[in-house]
């Protein structure tokens, strides 16, 4: 949920610096989609009788926020979309499917149908970065593996086994790695398929996949 | 390596990949790490000697889940002064999902890494050691190919089992003539093909594989050239022992060899994973690592992956079928020249083995778990190439 609020306000933070018309009120729209997507999981906590947590400023959220921000600041368009479509969604997309997948009744179907509709918006993306890289390749993956540095190491923290960095402030010291095994899941399989997706993203922007295997081998675990 | 020299090693990985990316991709090596000692070492290079190397349990959560992909550059001379340049792309399967369980998933992961090697513009691609026996008989699975042929690069593995055999026939005063052998796996590509080159040459043939019928067909294949055949699902069924002895087939325990073969029988490891080794229940047993060739112009994977790729004692080792490939790209022939089972011939193996070696790729020196076997090589204990082990 605290991802999905993250996501509005990042595309929120995304319209400003539009300035076409149509890409400012696409971008509300995608912000306003996130809104939806962090109601219809509160919702679905409600009907379970879980109070779902969420805290944008929590640690690893508000670095990523911040590295969407300073994309912002840099009126960097396309570094936004590689942050938000390319890293987080990668991460949301495979986490959500595979829940969908496991969760029961209605819980499993929003899990499923949001994921569907998080892979939209990166199809979306992917057509104007393709044609970014296409413009200059070497320029645009040094971009991505910059990028990467920053936000794909607060993930992959966010994403391992253990938490090593103390607790995440969004769940008030009630992790929920321990217990994914009651669904049938765990904290690795989570983050492997997160990588999985994330590197077959970079595999169809066309990143050679020798390059982008060493990026993602050296992630911190 | 130091960590000034990882740095510029890994920056040159990654602008080497986009550089090398756009030129001409003369080969694919499809392989897959064969333990998880292995995939650790390969994730280490990756990692770099600035980050601490990943915890076991780690690498088994995280390399189930990478996509088949490229590893490395891969770049062979030929001793005739030509150079190929490919790619090793790794399928990822998880060393412990070998067995038939597993199969469905590993032939999709070979199946990705062809793809990855069509989109990747190789001219040839050879599928090495399990992606080559999981594929020989399901080409038709592979994706749709533009300009890219595949090869099993069984044939050049049966050149080198059958001039293993006889290296060691002839280390060990050993007269092939007089010989019973016995192939275990027998109906597999390899294994089939080790039959024909050999069984004209021996006293008297054993066969044993899984599937009765292929069997059958085998044998009468070999008796019509009047070749003495028998032939058995169960290795104890046999009515006599063996004295040369091909696994062409991983076996369950390699115990089932035991009572079944001479004392002092040579035995050629040929299966995958290779899983034979000097015992104390087979103490006069000379076994052998068959099917290994060795390069003698030249090999350079960047980032460098000597050691780890091919983790033989001597440099520059390399499984037959990958080295197939290679031979083929030196040659400018991109040929599916090994495809489907049961095709190859003692013929074939020739002009195989011909094209090997006049890029000086040769039988590599012969060694098992324990070290090399040639008692030569032992006194000197050091590499010796394969080229130099024939001139001697």
């Amino acid at each position: 949920m605290t991802g999905e609020l993250i996501a509005a306000m990042n595309y929120a933070s995304l319209s400003e610096i539009c300035d076409d018309p149509e890409e400012v009120a696409e971008a509300l729209e995608h912000s306003a989609g996130e809104r939806v997507h962090a109601a219809r999981f509160a919702a679905e906590g409600r009907k379970i009788g879980v109070d779902v947590a969420n805290n944008v400023d929590a640690m690893h959220w508000n670095r990523l926020r911040d590295a969407f921000l300073r994309c912002i600041a840099e009126r960097d368009f396309i570094a936004c979309l590689i942050v938000q479509e390319i890293m987080l969604e990668s991460f949301a997309v495979a986490s959500y499917s595979r829940v969908g997948k496991v969760a029961p009744g209605s819980l499993g179907k929003t899990f499923a149908s949001i994921s569907a509709e998080e892979e939209e918006h990166v199809d979306h993306a992917m057509s104007i970065l393709r044609a970014e890289r296409a413009l200059d390749v070497q320029r645009f993956d040094d971009k991505v593996h910059r990028l990467h540095l920053d936000v794909m190491t607060t993930l992959a923290k966010m994403l391992a086994k253990e938490c090593k960095d103390g607790h995440c402030e969004v769940c008030h010291g009630s992790c929920v790695k321990p217990s994914l095994s009651e669904v049938s899941l765990s904290a690795a399989e989570l983050r492997g398929a997160s990588l999985q997706q994330y590197l077959k993203t970079l595999d169809a922007l066309g990143l050679p996949g020798e390059v982008t295997l060493t990026w993602v081998a050296q992630l911190p675990v | 390596m130091t960590v000034a020299g990882a740095f510029i090693a890994n920056a040159t990985i990654a602008s080497l990949g986009r550089r090398e990316w756009t030129r001409d991709v003369d080969f694919a090596l499809v392989g897959h790490q064969e333990s998880w000692r292995a995939a650790a070492d390969v994730l280490a290079v990756l990692r770099g000697p600035e980050h601490t190397p990943l915890p076991d349990d780690e690498i088994k959560d995280i390399l189930p889940w990478i996509p088949p992909r490229a590893v490395c550059h891969v770049e062979v001379g030929s001793t005739n002064g030509a150079k190929a340049r490919g790619l090793y792309i790794d399928s990822f399967i998880p060393p412990d999902r070998l067995e038939a369980a597993n199969t469905l998933d590993n032939v999709a992961r070979v199946r990705g890494a062809a793809a990855y090697a069509i989109k990747a513009g190789a001219k040839i691609v050879s599928l090495g050691g399990f992606s080559s026996i999981l594929m020989e008989g399901n080409f038709d699975q592979l994706p749709e190919r533009h300009d890219t042929v595949f090869t099993t690069g069984n044939t050049l593995t049966v050149g080198f089992i059958v001039q293993g055999i006889r290296k060691m026939c002839a280390l060990e005063g050993r007269n092939l003539r007089n010989s019973t052998l016995l192939i275990v796996g027998a109906t597999g590509d390899v294994g089939s093909g080790c039959a024909r080159c050999l069984a004209p040459g021996v006293k008297r043939v054993l066969l044993s594989a899984r599937n009765v019928e292929r069997l059958r067909r085998l044998a009468a294949e070999l008796q019509a050239d009047g070749v003495q055949v028998e032939i058995a699902t169960d290795l104890q069924q046999f009515s006599t022992e063996a004295d040369m002895v091909i696994c062409a087939a991983s076996l369950a325990s390699p115990s089932l060899l035991l009572g079944r073969i001479a004392p002092s029988a040579i035995i050629c490891d040929a299966g995958y994973p290779k899983n034979l080794s000097p015992s104390a229940q087979m103490p006069g047993a000379k076994i052998f690592f068959g099917g290994l060739g060795q390069i003698t112009g030249g090999l350079r994977f960047a980032p460098d992956f000597h050691g780890i790729l091919n983790r033989h004692p001597f440099p520059d080792v390399v499984h037959g079928c990958l080295l197939e490939g290679m031979a083929l790209a030196l040659e400018r022939r991109f040929e599916p020249f090994s495809h489907g089972r049961g095709f190859i011939t003692q013929e074939r193996v020739e002009e195989m083995e011909t094209i090997a070696a006049r890029h000086g790729i040769y039988l590599a020196p012969l060694y098992n778990a324990d070290g090399p076997v040639d008692p030569l090589l032992e006194r000197m204990n050091q590499p010796v190439s394969g080229k130099e082990w024939y001139a001697r």
